[in-house]
């Protein structure tokens, strides 16, 4: 039992760091500004999703677990409102150094 | 009524992130208060979300998140990107403020699009594939917000 809980969390938090190196490429490689917001929002919701997935079981209380849920939840929140303000900024042209 | 619930939700939540230690109110107090004040002011007269409804709204949400990272990540991984990326413009029926900041942020953890720009009712899709036609998809995400908030949809004018 404690085997397989640990296989999981392993693979899960394996698969979310994946998920992050994924997105950090796409950032690289991806051509414009908006298409880079999607690989940071998306990627990176499930990269931390999937970690803190991983950790759930091994938390000493469900204090914690609740925690690490909100830590996530905020983090959401924060990704997808601030790429929405960056994608409003560039497309109406008002920031500051937009230049490419 | 509502006041109350508001600071017992920010108040829950500073608990749960900086634990029981009274030192941490000194930044605390201060943060729940303004937390509560900011989101009347922003909220208006949205009606809060129910625990429930929202709870009903969690399996759609974690598989779109899924699909949402593993589409985007597929995409970059191919040698040749499989991307065309470009806007579509959806004109949201959603009228509370609350509901359509949730509208909007759910639109970019959707597979392939991001919530770009809003003026008044019409918001600006960016779209990894822009050569797909999204609106089926944000009406339902939309439906489903607007049943968090107990908000009805007006029928769409045109088709």
């Amino acid at each position: 039992m404690s085997l397989l809980l640990t296989l999981f969390s392993v693979l899960s938090i394996a698969l979310g760091a994946f998920f992050f190196l994924v997105g950090t490429l796409g950032l690289i490689r991806l051509p414009d500004l908006f298409s880079r917001l999607h690989a940071l929002t998306k990627t990176d919701n499930l990269g931390l999703g999937l970690v803190i997935l991983g950790l759930l079981p091994w938390l000493p209380d469900p204090f914690t677990a609740l925690k690490l849920v909100l830590i996530w939840l905020l983090v959401l929140l924060a990704g997808a409102t601030g790429s929405h303000l960056i994608a409003k900024r560039a497309l109406r042209g008002d920031g500051e150094d937009l230049t490419p | 009524m509502a006041i109350a619930r508001r600071l017992l939700v920010f108040f829950g939540v500073w608990i749960i992130l900086a634990g029981w230690d009274p030192v941490s109110w000194v930044i605390g107090l201060p943060a729940v208060l303004f937390a509560s004040w900011v989101y009347g002011r922003l909220a208006e007269d949205s009606a809060a979300p129910g625990f429930r409804r929202m709870f009903a709204f969690l399996p759609f949400f974690l598989r779109e998140s899924f699909r949402g990272g593993a589409d985007v990540a597929r995409r970059i991984l191919r040698p040749r990107m499989r991307i065309k990326p470009g806007f579509q413009t959806y004109r949201m029926r959603l009228s509370q403020p609350a509901a359509r900041v949730l509208f909007l942020d759910c639109i970019s953890l959707l597979p392939g699009s991001l919530s770009a720009d809003r003026h008044q009712d019409v918001i600006h899709v960016h779209l990894l594939d822009a050569s797909l036609d999204v609106t089926p998809e944000l009406a339902d995400l939309e439906r489903r917000v607007a049943a968090i908030f107990g908000e009805r949809l007006e029928p769409h004018a045109y088709v």
